[in-house]
């Protein structure tokens, strides 16, 4: 028998981080607070904006500092004041000390003019937290009565949707359907693989929330599915080639989701290649990419995932989830066609193909 | 901040009743029938039917050794439990090999027995069967404290003897080498002191260093499969030493590492990892509430043998958090890289275990600088005197399953990585 590799997982061995954004009034701090106080929340730490009454209300258990309290589910509040970076890495030293609760999960509520982009790419960027943490789930809330008239003339609510892992309609109860309707109608072409919910007084399904992205190197294809979101269309491939279909493209906010899929291996190199063009000249505009991609000599599939210029380092599975062993990659961007993309991969393929699978 | 000072105003204690855990899962508690005291000797055994038994030397008197069958990790059964023939001795030490097990007797005091240690066939894991006694009693002795056994031929000791008079009582400890090829007589083959220790010596006695943990032998590993020609030996505030015994009857020095003062002593493991040049030596903490900070687990670089270079050290959490956890805070054992069958090695990840710290394990990809990969620290044990957990040892299996002891109360608990 081999001896067992022991070691941290790239995935399971890193605390995942949930990311709660949506513009001013979006009912951030309400559903925050909400599920503050579930009794499942016991071993999460939550990064707050500031605290509601309504999650206070005699639940404060203990104030280990002004910054920091602990509900009496267990949940460690901690209120931020100053840099986000700072906060997550003192919560580490804290856990690692047993000076707070031993969390195993990290919920950020971003400020409502936040863009998400640099919370995540905190994550991908900085030594310490990138191995103490992963990112989980981008959870985008929008405000049925303000929504869609924000994404309609601004930019920031826009980008907050288009980040999305999941999207969460709120204040549903205060207008009527067709304009609610018409707002996930618009969340859904604007981030076509985000799950939509809605959620009245902050009341959603913990379920939906979490466990999003990749959590284990032996993950399964309904896990894989769950983070890329599925495929809509079947496709037709070939050497290079790229299916034509799940092209979406808004004139309207720019903003475009596709997906490229390839039969044949990558090389690493010709693969970074690829991500390096993109992120040097259109790294603003790459609003999201994720991917599971075939490297040549690689057991697994190496899981790639992107926001804006910055890549986290890729992340080798034990094996394929399942027999499809084809690269495929999502893409979110504002202005940069499918077939844009896919021409510079064809360009860059056809300058360094990878070898034959043997 | 300084270490080793503990501002209480500043920082929050370690809350000792919180189990704190990063990439391990408890599987499973054993509390060793109510006498849940480990020491730092315990051992795997694939026992003739099959079973997978875990054999451990308790802390202290009046149990002698237990043995638990970890088969089913998640459901450890109780298979036997020794006493020792009277209060005034412990074992703390023993090693399995096959279906034989020696286990170290240490007394309170010069001049008692059983000093020595005892070899068991151990085929029946429900009735141990004596097969002989080391004696190692005398008028400056207190036996074994702390056996090597992994080759099945000799058993590496830190031991006193009858004819050794050590210059100074925490001396009496040296390196002995005991041929049990015939397991039925024990016959020492070699010895080697801390020149200055034993009376008559030419060298002068070492100075004292202010803690006074004496010059002793500690961990005494010797690898035979890599280097059977050399012993790592930890002898306390004498250092690590490396040692030819090419010869065992003429032991020599290859290399002093000294690391004390300006620190304070009381080097306990000397590890090798050889496919990476590297050594790993602990200090052992012996004094609570951060009385001997720092104690600490050093990376040294062995590329050449004879001059031991420390590297790095591995990264421990904040003092000033777990000098109030209770008990003692800082390094003691190490996984050792066993070469029994039913062990797991590694040259990349190193275990440890540091009392109220816990279980830690890093990797040393880089060696430079070592990077905490898991640990786990069980919340204070029921009954505990400290008021923390304190780990004293650890064990990991070819399955990766992880086995770490509370030297008080909590007795066995038994850890996976997470997958």
């Amino acid at each position: 028998m081999e001896a067992p590799v022991l070691g941290r997982s790239a995935l399971s061995g890193r605390i995942p981080v949930g990311v709660v954004t949506g513009f001013l009034g979006s009912g951030k701090t309400t559903l925050v607070n909400k599920l503050l106080k579930r009794p499942e929340m016991n071993r999460v730490a939550v990064i707050v904006n500031e605290l509601g009454e309504q999650a206070i209300d005699n639940d404060l258990v203990e104030v280990s500092s002004e910054q920091m309290m602990l509900l009496n589910n267990g949940c460690l509040c901690c209120v931020l004041r100053g840099d986000l970076q700072e906060t997550m890495r003192d919560l580490f030293i804290k856990r690692r000390n047993g000076e707070i609760i031993d969390f195993d999960r990290l919920v950020i509520e971003t400020t409502g003019l936040a863009d998400p982009a640099p919370v995540m790419q905190t994550l991908m960027t900085d030594t310490m937290l990138q191995s103490q943490y992963r990112l989980d789930c981008v959870v985008t809330l929008v405000d049925a009565v303000n929504g869609l008239e924000q994404i309609n003339t601004l930019s920031e609510p826009v980008k907050q949707a288009a980040l999305a892992d999941r999207l969460v309609i709120t204040k549903t109860d205060l207008v009527d359907e067709t304009k609610a309707t018409a707002l996930e109608a618009k969340l859904q072409e604007l981030n076509p693989r985000a799950p939509v919910k809605r959620a009245v007084n902050g009341e959603i399904e913990l379920a939906f929330l979490i466990d999003v992205a990749l959590r284990s190197m032996q993950s399964r294809l309904e896990d894989v599915e769950r983070w890329m979101g599925p495929e809509e269309h079947e496709h037709d491939h070939g050497h290079y080639g790229h299916d034509e279909h799940g092209h979406k493209h808004l004139h309207d906010t720019h903003v475009t989701s596709f997906s490229l899929r390839y039969k044949e291996p990558f090389t690493w190199n010709s693969f970074s290649q690829c991500m390096e063009v993109l992120a040097t000249l259109r790294g603003p505009d790459l609003f999201r990419v994720k991917g599971l991609v075939n490297v040549a000599g690689h057991k697994g599939p190496l899981i790639v995932q992107g926001v804006q210029h910055l890549f986290h380092p890729p992340i080798e599975l034990d094996k394929w989830p399942s027999d499809d062993q084809e690269t495929r990659i999502v893409f979110i961007t504002r202005g940069i066609a499918r077939d844009t993309v896919a021409s510079l991969f064809s360009a860059i393929a056809s300058i360094a193909p990878a070898p034959a699978t043997v | 901040m300084s270490q080793g000072t503990s501002p209480s105003s500043l920082s929050p204690a370690s809350q000792a009743a919180q189990t704190l855990a990063f990439n391990m899962k408890l599987l499973a508690q054993h509390e060793i029938e109510g006498f849940g005291g480990m020491g730092e000797g315990v051992g795997m055994q694939l026992a003739p039917d099959g079973r997978r038994i875990m054999w451990m030397a308790h802390e202290s008197a009046p149990k002698n050794f237990t043995a638990i069958d970890v088969s089913d990790p998640r459901n450890p059964k109780f298979v036997v439990q020794t006493d020792l023939p009277h209060g005034d001795m412990r074992s703390n030490s023993l090693d399995v090999v096959g279906n034989t097990m020696v286990v170290a007797y240490q007394t309170k005091k010069f001049d008692m027995k059983p000093a020595g240690f005892d070899m068991f066939d151990i085929s029946t894991p429900e009735k141990p069967k004596l097969i002989s006694h080391f004696d190692a009693s005398g008028k400056f002795s207190r036996g074994v404290h702390c056996v090597w056994f992994d080759d099945g031929e000799y058993v590496h000791m830190a031991s006193g003897a009858a004819d050794f008079e050590p210059t100074n009582d925490k001396d009496d400890q040296c390196y002995r080498i005991i041929d049990v090829r015939n397991p039925s007589k024990p016959t020492e083959v070699g010895r080697w002191w801390y020149p200055g220790t034993r009376k008559g010596d030419q060298a002068a006695p070492p100075p004292r260093l202010k803690l006074d943990g004496g010059y002793r032998a500690h961990n005494t590993n010797v690898y035979s499969r890599q280097r059977p020609d050399r012993a790592y030996v930890g002898y306390i505030d004498g250092g690590g030493w490396i040692l030819d015994i090419k010869d065992k009857s003429n032991i020599k020095p290859v290399m002093h590492w000294k690391n004390s003062p300006p620190f304070n002593g009381f080097v306990h493991t000397m590890m090798p990892l050889f496919s990476k040049n590297l050594i790993i030596a602990t200090e052992e903490c012996v004094r609570d509430n951060l009385g001997d900070w720092p104690k600490m687990t050093w990376v040294l670089n062995a590329e050449d043998e004879t001059n031991l270079v420390p590297i790095s050290t591995v990264p421990l959490p904040s003092p000033d958090s777990f000098g109030k956890r209770g008990g003692r805070f800082g390094s003691h054992n190490l996984w050792e890289n066993y070469s029994a069958k039913t062990a797991w090695r590694s040259d990349d990840i190193i275990l440890a275990t540091f009392f109220n710290g816990g279980l830690r394990a890093y990797d040393l990809s880089n060696p430079y600088q070592p990077q905490e990969v898991a640990y786990f620290v069980p919340g204070t044990p029921k009954l505990s005197p400290k008021g923390a957990v304190q780990i004293n040892d650890v064990w990991v299996d070819d399955r990766g399953i992880v086995y770490c002891q509370d030297r008080f109360t909590g007795g066995l608990y038994i850890v996976e990585w997470t997958q």
